[in-house]
């Protein structure tokens, strides 16, 4: 990795800063995203998953989520508490570029940071390419990804007629193969579009870091020093402020959490598993496996909703995920 | 204690006869016991602190002369075990035999004590701000069945056919239906003792006051007039609970007698004698036109002056 | 607790505070200092890292569910005639109950991410390789422990979903040759579930299993200590050395953030899908379809496949595959013998793992999709 300080790649400098950086704001957000939910503020339903991922990468989705919102009409959740989390998030994420962008100045880089505002700098910068990049990218997703699906459905037909069976391809056989053709043409499309839309922060951080100054220190002395960096000066301040705010909003939820079951009373309603759960393991691996599979979520959970976006209007508020007609008939009983 | 360090010159009165070799402790006392000395290769000999005249980080003066350490037997090193390979705890407390030390260096990012301390501290106030928000919660769960609310219903236990006689105490046993959670419905047996009175026990009962009976919430809940003649009386001792009995005493007249410890109560249900701490707990009691009797179940506290309900 | 060097700050004039003063009481009794500097001075070649919180995460998961665990067990009854209304009681009257139980629901489902994620970040870190070869045996059977977990717990509801992914579960687990009915009727305690299965699965989820995931989590620190962290895979001298710091404070702090986060994590999940029951079990499956939990959801739709199908079929995806599988892992450390740890030149290694990961992933979502066809 000391070799690479002036040859960087775009995409590692842009992918290096946003990933520890969403990692760094995540657990704050998710703080203020329980409390939203135990007021009752908002209500996830089936894009919990997309959600989630969509308040990870708030420095770049912060403007363009209510973009694709209005646009595409997907929905993340009801409520007034999902564009709160999002203003939320703007300083929790201003903060984290910054403290990551100086440790990545000087440890990969070896660069001292440009100026003070350095977090703020490359937030606007992120937020703009968001704001444009990111719903260009879900409409292109979109429309590929339903392309590839008529087109894997229209080849799956074919091959049964090929086929042994005489009655077609068995479903679950048939399922897998669709699923991996439209599965992987949507997901290279959606890692490309990524990868470009990073390397595009990337080249504007580049910009930047070749205006600054090199650092003086050794290899020891940057370290030591963005370690210290950490460390704030008035440790006893920090630490009482964030007790202190720690019992407040501890208080405060006790106060709101509901004491009985905030759910009506549903006794027949059927396993909600989501697709949600299934990229959970995703978000801590390996960041290969992680973009692949987080967005083969992306990809499925869009998919789901144009299929079933007219019922989702209908519905309003009820649940909405898998909800085929086929599958509400299961999940009702008398 | 004299602290010979390994390696160190062994002189004895009149000449060196080699180096300290091994050091031997007392596993009772963990004092140093022995030093084993070279002897210049003929042979180790171990020799007892008792020699040992002074002790210095180079050297070891021993008091006898090289003849008589030499006379000593020779060192057998199978009798022995390293303190590796034995646990005798705190065997080396206080044992400065190597000369020197070995170190390891501190990493640089640990050299800052600021930052240790800042972390550690971190840590305990994540630790403590995970544990709280739960806290709560926990505590009030566990806490559901224990102030269950009361359950007021009326109860019919009986017609007042039953009593023959004023003044004379009657017990009415009558099923209750009890449903704990989740339980299926289930009955236990229990008995009031209801007495139709005469004004003069009105009188004793009432002290010329209506009883009234609230609710946990303070709410009014039903009033025993004064005028009415029948009074219910809860069939549990207020001393522990014991179902008590209406029997004629020899000097008392007739009274409720509880047989566990022998309390015992008029006709007004005032403590005549006997460890009870107060008088029969009265209920809610109402008869209908045609004389059904109905009571409000309660039972209190037993064994306190004050009345505290807890059913 | 500053005191890691071993000669004492001589402040003269110093009074020693009370907690000194207990310290020092400890301290000359037990070793406190050292066994303290033992324990939490533990260098960690190129510092202490986010990657490596996965297994004290695991620990802390653990622990949370143990505690909700004890507490659900003040209310829940493990027989056939009230294990389903005193679930129900907990969800819908008593206090914060449907938050408790929705916190353990949601922290088992959060433990299979951390174990898949823990046992991923061994994997590509190759930190299975020897000297840590039994660190990985061990960390197999504690997976092993942690998936039997899940299985026994999902019964004890007693709804439909319980009971129909149990007695699928169990079944196929009979698919094993020559011990595979004695297996199953030893679970189900009998020919068919019912009160008995109820009661195994039950002392194997609050007694068995508890208390071998202690003792092999136990060995499991134990044989981590005496390997010592694996460090990262690339970097030279300069840069490891450099980076280099003590498990205590940075990596516990950084286990500390980890855990608070998948504390919040688990909180916002029960806030998002609190447990609902389904009808209580009925030996009719009715409407429902049987469904495992959602982390065995990719081999279920395995099954399906007509690969699978027929008697041979069964075994060989009820049976072979799994075991071959499993015999793959365990013998990881002894077949790959290469010390290289660097994923980036451990190309099977990579593709392996990505390979797994995204099958999982694919015939996960197939089940998904796959539910609308099943009418």
């Amino acid at each position: 990795m000391a070799e690479e300080r002036e040859s960087m790649s775009p995409t590692k400098i842009g992918f290096g800063i946003l990933w520890s950086a969403c990692w760094t704001g995540i657990p704050i957000k998710a703080v203020f995203a329980v409390l939203a939910m135990t007021m009752g503020l908002v209500h996830f339903e089936g894009r919990f998953g997309l959600a989630v991922l969509m308040l990870f990468a708030s420095p770049v989705t912060v403007f363009a989520a209510p973009i694709i919102i209005a646009v595409f009409e997907t929905h993340f959740g009801e409520g007034i508490g999902l564009p709160l989390i999002f203003v939320m998030s703007i300083p929790v994420d201003i903060w984290a570029l910054g403290l990551v962008g100086r440790t990545f100045f000087l440890e990969r880089l070896r660069k001292e940071p440009p100026y003070d505002g350095l977090g703020f700098a490359i937030w606007w910068r992120a937020a703009l390419i968001g704001t444009f990049f990111l719903p260009l990218l879900w409409w292109i997703v979109s429309r590929v990804t339903e392309i590839a699906i008529s087109a894997s459905h229209s080849m799956a037909e074919m091959d049964s007629m090929r086929h042994l069976f005489g009655t077609g391809l068995p479903i679950a056989e048939r399922i897998g193969l669709e699923l991996t053709i439209w599965g992987s043409i949507s997901s290279a499309v959606l890692i490309v579009l990524a990868v470009i839309g990073i390397s595009i922060l990337g080249q504007i951080i580049r910009r930047m870091a070749e205006h600054s100054r090199p650092a003086s220190e050794n290899y020891q002395g940057l370290i030591t020093r963005w370690d210290l960096m950490r460390v704030p000066g008035d440790q006893g301040l920090l630490l009482t402020s964030l007790a202190g705010v720690g019992v407040v909003l501890s208080l405060i939820f006790w106060a709101i959490l509901p004491a009985t079951t905030p759910n009506p009373h549903d006794c027949c309603k059927r396993p909600e598993v989501h697709v949600e759960p299934v990229f959970k393991p995703v978000e801590s691996l390996n960041k290969n496996a992680q973009r692949i599979a987080s967005l083969a979520a992306q990809v499925e959970a869009m998919e789901q909703h144009k299929a079933e976006a007219k019922g989702q209007k209908e519905k309003g508020k009820g649940k909405a995920e898998g909800g085929t007609a086929k599958d509400s008939s299961a999940k009702t009983k008398p | 204690m004299l602290q010979p360090k390994l390696k160190s010159k062994v002189r004895c009165t009149d000449l060196d006869i080699g180096e300290v070799t091994k050091v031997v402790l007392d596993p009772l006392s963990h004092e140093i016991s022995h030093i084993v000395v070279s002897m210049n290769g003929s042979g180790e000999r171990q020799v007892a602190m008792g020699h040992v005249q002074t002790v210095t980080d180079d050297f070891v003066q021993l008091r006898a002369p090289s003849t008589d350490i030499l006379a000593l037997p020779p060192f057998k090193r199978e009798d022995y075990v390293t303190t590796h390979e034995v646990e005798i705890s705190h065997l080396e407390d206080n044992l400065h035999v190597t000369p020197g030390e070995v170190l390891v260096p501190l990493p640089d990012l640990e050299k800052n004590v600021k930052r240790r301390t800042f972390f550690m501290n971190f840590t305990h106030v994540l630790g403590f701000l995970v544990g709280l928000p739960i806290a709560y919660p926990i505590l009030r769960f566990l806490m559901k069945p224990m102030y269950a609310d009361f359950d007021n219903h009326w109860l019919n236990v009986g017609n007042v056919g039953k009593i023959k006689q004023d003044d004379v105490g009657v017990q009415f046993k009558y099923k209750k239906k009890v449903k704990e959670v989740y339980m299926p419905e289930s009955e236990v047996d229990k008995n009031v003792w209801i007495l139709r009175a005469t004004p003069e026990l009105l009188k004793k009962v009432y002290k010329d006051k209506d009883m009234e009976f609230r609710d946990a919430r303070g709410k009014a809940l039903w009033i025993n007039k004064k005028t009415i003649p029948y009074v219910a009386f809860s069939g549990k001792c207020p001393h522990l609970g014991c179902a008590f009995k209406w029997r004629q005493h020899k000097t008392l007249g007739q009274v409720f007698l509880c047989p566990c410890h022998l309390s015992i109560y008029n006709a007004a249900g005032q403590v005549l004698d006997g460890p009870a701490p107060r008088g029969l707990d009265a209920l809610p009691v109402r008869v209908s036109a045609a004389g059904d009797v109905e009571i409000i179940d309660m039972e209190f506290k037993a064994g306190t002056k004050s009345q505290i309900r807890i059913i | 607790m500053d005191s890691k060097q071993s000669t004492p700050v001589a402040i003269p004039d110093h009074q020693p505070s009370a907690i000194e003063k207990l310290v020092a009481f400890l301290d000359e009794r037990v070793g406190l200092k050292e066994m303290q500097a033992k324990m939490l001075n533990e260098p960690i070649p190129g510092g202490s890292r986010w990657a490596y919180v996965f297994g004290s995460i695991l620990l802390f998961i653990f622990a949370m569910q143990a505690l909700t665990g004890i507490l659900l067990m003040f209310y829940y009854v493990p027989t056939a005639d009230h294990a389903y209304a005193s679930t129900q009681y907990i969800i819908h009257d008593v206090d914060y109950g449907w938050f408790l139980l929705g916190y353990h629901f949601w922290g088992s489902s959060a433990m299979v991410v951390c174990v898949v994620a823990h046992m991923s970040q061994v994997f590509l870190w190759g930190a299975y390789k020897k000297p840590r070869e039994l660190l990985w045996l061990v960390g197999l059977a504690l997976f092993g422990v942690v998936i039997t977990f899940g299985f026994t717990g999902y019964l004890l509801p007693w709804d439909q979903r319980a009971f129909w992914a149990t007695t699928v579960g169990v079944e196929i687990l009979d698919k094993t040759p020559i011990i595979g009915d004695f297996i199953a009727r030893f679970l189900k305690g009998g020919p068919t579930p019912g009160q008995m299965t109820l009661s195994r699965f039950f002392v194997l989820h609050v007694m068995i299993l508890p208390a071998s995931l202690m003792a092999l989590a136990g060995l499991h620190l134990f044989l981590f200590r005496v390997a010592a962290p694996a460090g990262p895979f690339t970097g030279t001298v300069e840069e490891i050395k450099a980076k280099t710091d003590y498990f205590f404070p940075r990596q516990i702090w950084k286990d500390m953030v980890g855990m608070t986060f998948v504390f919040v994590g688990i909180c916002a999940l029960a806030l998002w899908e609190p447990v609902v029951l389904l009808d209580e079990a009925a030996p009719d499956p009715g409407d429902y379809h049987p469904e495992p939990e959602w982390y065995f959801l990719f081999y279920f739709q395995l099954l399906r496949l007509k690969l699978f199908a027929g008697e041979f079929g069964q075994f060989l995806g009820a049976v072979a595959l799994p075991v071959a599988f499993m015999i793959l892992l365990v013998a990881l450390p002894f077949i790959d013998k290469d010390p290289e740890r660097n994923i980036f030149k451990r190309p099977i290694a990579l593709i392996s793992w990505i390979a797994i990961m995204v099958i999982i992933v694919l015939f996960t979502v197939a089940s998904v999709i796959n539910r609308e066809f099943l009418d």
